[in-house]
C-alpha cells in the first residue's frame, strides 16, 4: 500500500495542525518558543521499517510508546535517538550546568510527557477525523533498540500490519532535534483512516 | 470481595497518592497518602470540586489536563517541567525544596460502554530522587570542570615547554653566530694573515662579537636571576635624564650605522626618582635596541622624558616595522618573539622586553606597548612613580658594563709606576691585565695561585692587589683571609679588588665582607680595569 501523493497531503496537513498545538503547548510549558517543522508522510508495511527508520537513528533509541484502544487500534510512538533525546530533554528544560550525557529519571519524564502531549495531539486528531472515542494507555519510554522495539510492538494478530511514519523536527533555541512518529495500525484501521483523510480532503475543498 | 481488597490497598497501603473524581471532577477517593501528606482528611474533602479545593490547579492552568482527560487522553506531568501538581508540604531538609517534588499520571476511568466516567490521579513523591540527581549532576558538572581545568593547565604548560624549546634553539643559535665570527677572524690572526688594516678590521669584528655575546649571557642572567627572584636592585636617588642620556649614547653608534635618526626631549625637571641606576639605564638601552633592531634606514627614534601627575614617563617611539596588534598582549613574555622567522632576520632572543617589564616593575612601574598596526611603528612607555626626595649625600653612579663601542684607553698620569700584582689561574687573563695596565705604565706582578701571590706580595710589596676568586686549590677568599692577618707593614691593608663571575647579589655581599674594597664582575673593560684599579689606589682623575 501507497499513499497517493494527495493522500499524503492530507495527512501531512491534518498532522501539521496537530503539530502546531504541540508545539503551541511544549512552548507554554517551557517558557521556549518551540516549533515542529513540517511533516513528512509515508507508509511502510512493518516488515519494512527496520529498513525505513534504520538509516535515520542507528544505535540506542528511545521511544515513547502509547497503545491506543477502540474502533481504531494500534501503537504510535515517538522515536529520537539516544543523543537527540539528551539534547531535547536539556533544551526543554535550561539543563543549567555541563550538558548531560545520560538520561536519568527525570530527563526520562520530561521526554515521556513530550511524547504524550504530541501522540495525544494527533491521536485525538484523528479521534475527532474518524469520530470516534480514542482511548490511550499510559505512555511508556523504552531505550533500546530498533529492532528489540519493533518486536515488542502489540498490535499483532494475523491481519498485516502497516506503519504511518512521520519524519519531523523539534526546534528549540537555535537548535532542532529530528525525529519519527510512527503509528501501526492493522491495514483496515489504516484504510479508514485514509478514507476518512480524504472526505476531510474534500469537505475542506468545498468549503 | 476482591474490589474491597482492591479499595483497601489503594487507601491504606499504596505508597503514592490516589486521587478518584468522577466525570464532574468531584472527589470520589483520597486514600491515605494524600491525607497524610496534605493536611486534609478524606472527610474533608470527598464530595468536593477538586478545582474547588485546589483553585491554585486552575491557576496554574493545569485544569486542562483534566479536560483532556476526561476526553480520554492520558497525561503525564513530569517533576522537571511542572515541578508538582498538587501544592503539597514537604519537610525542607537536605533537599531544599519546601513543596513536595512530584510526577504525575492522570488517566480516564472508561465504562463498559466506552464512556469516560471520572479521573484517577497517581502522584509520585520524587523529591528525594530529585535531589540525588541534582547532586549527581552536580559531580558531574565538577568533574566536567575539573577536567577542563586539567586540560588548560595541560596546554599550558605544553605551551610553555614549547616555547622553551623554541627559546634554547634560538639561544644556541644566538650564542654560536658571534662565535663563528670570532673563531674565524681570530684563527686568521693567529695563521699572522691578516696585516695593516684588514689586521685591525678583524680585531674589530672580534670585538664587537664578544661584546654583543656578552649582552646575550647579561640577558640571560638576568632573566635567570629574575626567575628565581633573585634580582635586587640597589636603590639610590637618580637623575632620570642622566641615566637616559647614558644609554642613547650608548646606542648611538648603533642607530647612526644603520641609517636611523635618534632624538631626545628631556625634560629636566623629571625626577629625581628613587632607583637603581644600572638597571634603569637598562630598561632604556633595551627599548631603544629594540627600537634599531625593527626601524629601517631612513626612520626615526625619539626618546621623551616627561612626568604626568605624580608619575614619571619615559617614551620611546619609533618609525619601524610595528607590531601585530594580535601579539601585542605576549610582547612582554619571556621567550616570545612574534614571528620566529621575522625575529631572526633582526636577531635577537626576544628577552630584552621581558626584562624591561620585570624591571620597570621591580622598580613599582609598568611598561606598555602601542602600536597602530604592522608598518606603523610602536611606542613603548614606561612609568615610574615620584618618590620622596629625601636629600642625603649622593653616590656617584657607576658607568654602564655594557656600555657599547671600545674606545681609546684613557690612562690617568697619576697611575704611572703603580705596582699592581693580579692574580688568575688562567693566563690568557692574567696576560690581559698586564697589557692593560703596562700600557698605562704600571708595574705589572702576576700570580697564579695563592702561594705565589703571597710571596710576590712579600718580596715586592704592591699597591693594589687584583685577585681571582675562583682558583684551583686555595681560593681569592683564602688570599684575602690570609693577606688581612699580615701586618700593616708586611702589607696586610693593601687595597683589593675581586675580579669575578660570580656576579650574584650574596657573591658582592661575600666578596665585600670578606675584606676586598671591590667586586667586579668579569668580563670587564680595559677602561673598567684601569678605573678599578685608580679607585684601589685612590688616585682618582679629576
Amino acid at each position: 500500500m501507497e499513499l497517493t501523493e494527495r493522500q499524503g497531503d492530507a495527512i501531512s496537513e491534518l498532522i501539521n495542525i496537530a503539530f502546531a498545538r504541540t508545539g503551541a503547548a511544549l512552548s507554554e510549558l517551557t517558557g521556549h518558543r518551540v516549533m515542529l517543522s513540517a511533516p513528512e508522510v509515508s507508509v511502510h508495511p512493518t516488515t519494512e521499517l527496520p529498513a525505513a527508520l534504520a538509516k535515520f537513528i542507528p544505535g540506542e533509541i528511545a521511544s515513547i510508546h502509547q497503545v491506543f484502544g477502540g474502533p481504531v487500534a494500534g501503537d504510535a510512538l515517538l522515536l529520537l535517538n539516544h543523543d537527540g533525546a539528551v539534547h531535547l530533554t536539556d533544551l526543554l528544560t535550561d539543563g543549567g550546568g555541563a550538558p548531560s550525557s545520560r538520561l536519568d529519571e527525570s530527563a526520562r519524564e520530561v521526554l515521556t510527557e513530550v511524547g504524550n502531549i504530541l501522540l495525544n495531539a494527533c491521536l485525538g486528531m484523528f479521534g475527532n477525523l474518524l469520530d470516534v472515542r480514542v482511548s490511550f494507555s499510559v505512555p511508556r519510554l523504552h531505550l533500546e533498540t530498533l529492532e528489540e522495539l519493533l518486536d515488542s510492538l502489540t498490535a499483532g494478530g494475523s491481519e498485516p500490519q502497516y506503519a504511518l511514519v512521520i519524519y519531523t523536527a523539534f526546534h528549540v533555541r537555535d537548535s532542532s532535534v529530528k525525529g519519527f512518529l510512527v503509528m501501526v495500525l492493522s491495514v483496515t484501521s489504516l484504510d479508514r483512516l485514509i478514507h476518512e483523510v480524504e472526505a476531510w480532503e474534500e469537505r475542506q475543498g468545498q468549503s | 470481595m476482591l474490589n474491597a481488597a482492591l479499595l483497601r490497598w489503594m487507601n491504606d497501603l499504596a505508597g503514592q497518592g490516589i486521587l478518584i473524581t468522577d466525570a464532574d471532577l468531584k472527589i470520589r477517593a483520597w486514600n491515605r497518602w494524600l491525607e497524610e501528606h496534605s493536611e486534609l482528611t478524606a472527610a474533608e474533602v470527598l464530595g468536593r470540586n477538586l478545582l474547588d479545593v485546589y483553585t491554585v490547579l486552575e491557576t496554574r492552568r493545569l485544569d486542562r489536563h483534566y479536560k483532556w482527560v476526561l476526553e480520554g487522553q492520558t497525561r503525564i506531568l513530569s517533576q522537571r517541567l511542572h515541578g508538582h501538581l498538587l501544592p503539597l508540604p514537604t519537610k525542607a531538609g537536605m533537599s531544599g525544596f519546601t513543596e513536595m517534588q512530584q510526577t504525575a499520571r492522570i488517566s480516564p476511568l472508561i465504562a463498559d460502554d466506552g464512556r469516560v466516567i471520572g479521573t484517577l490521579t497517581v502522584i509520585d513523591d520524587v523529591t528525594e530522587r530529585v535531589t540525588r540527581e541534582a547532586e549527581l549532576q552536580a559531580q558531574v558538572d565538577a568533574r566536567t570542570q575539573a577536567l577542563a581545568r586539567e586540560k588548560a593547565a595541560r596546554e599550558e604548560a605544553e605551551e610553555a615547554n614549547r616555547l622553551k624549546d623554541e627559546f634554547l634553539a634560538t639561544v644556541s643559535h644566538e650564542l654560536r653566530t658571534p662565535l663563528t665570527s670570532i673563531l674565524g677572524w681570530s684563527n686568521m690572526l693567529l695563521a699572522g694573515r691578516l696585516e695593516g688594516a684588514a689586521h685591525d678590521r678583524a680585531l674589530d669584528i672580534i670585538h664587537r662579537n664578544a661584546q654583543s655575546q656578552n649582552q646575550l649571557i647579561s640577558d640571560l642572567l638576568d632573566v635567570s636571576r629574575i626567575i628565581s627572584g633573585k634580582l635586587r636592585l640597589d636603590l639610590r636617588t637618580v637623575e632620570l635624564p642622566t641615566v637616559i642620556e647614558a644609554a642613547v649614547e650608548a646606542t648611538r653608534p648603533a642607530a647612526e650605522a644603520k641609517g636611523v635618526r635618534l632624538t631626545t626631549t628631556l625634560d629636566p625637571r623629571s625626577g629625581p626618582i628613587s632607583g637603581d641606576a644600572d638597571r634603569l639605564q637598562q630598561v632604556v638601552w633595551n627599548l631603544l635596541s629594540n627600537a634599531i633592531k625593527f626601524t629601517d634606514a631612513g626612520g626615526e627614534i625619539e626618546v621623551r622624558l616627561g612626568s604626568v601627575n605624580s608619575r614619571v614617563e619615559i617614551t620611546v617611539r619609533d618609525s619601524g616595522i610595528g607590531i601585530d596588534p594580535e601579539f601585542l598582549p605576549h610582547i612582554f613574555d619571556r621567550f616570545r618573539q612574534a614571528d620566529p622567522a621575522t625575529n631572526r632576520m633582526h636577531g635577537g632572543m626576544g628577552l630584552g622586553l621581558s626584562i624591561v617589564r620585570q624591571l620597570v616593575e621591580l622598580h613599582g612601574g609598568t611598561v606598555r606597548a602601542e602600536s597602530g598596526g604592522e608598518g606603523k611603528g610602536a611606542t613603548f612607555t614606561v612609568s615610574l612613580p615620584f618618590v620622596d626626595f629625601r636629600g642625603g649625600p649622593e653616590r656617584a653612579e657607576r658607568l654602564p658594563p655594557n656600555a657599547v663601542g671600545h674606545p681609546e684607553l684613557d690612562c690617568p698620569p697619576s697611575l704611572q709606576g703603580l705596582r699592581v700584582l693580579a692574580v688568575d689561574d688562567e693566563e690568557d687573563t692574567r696576560e690581559m691585565i698586564r697589557a692593560v695596565l703596562e700600557h698605562c705604565k704600571m708595574e705589572v706582578i702576576t700570580a697564579a695561585s695563592v702561594p705565589e701571590a703571597l710571596d710576590a706580595i712579600a718580596k715586592s710589596r704592591p699597591d693594589v692587589l687584583l685577585s681571582d676568586l675562583g682558583m684551583p686549590g686555595e681560593d681569592g677568599y683564602v688570599l684575602i683571609a690570609k693577606v688581612r692577618a699580615l701586618p700593616l707593614e708586611r702589607g696586610g691593608q693593601i687595597p683589593a679588588a675581586a675580579l669575578t663571575a660570580y656576579v650574584r647579589a650574596e657573591d658582592r655581599v661575600r666578596v665585600l665582607s670578606s675584606g676586598y674594597q671591590l667586586h667586579v664582575p668579569k668580563p670587564l673593560e680595559p677602561n673598567e680595569l684601569v678605573a678599578v684599579v685608580a679607585n684601589l689606589a685612590g688616585r682618582l682623575p679629576e
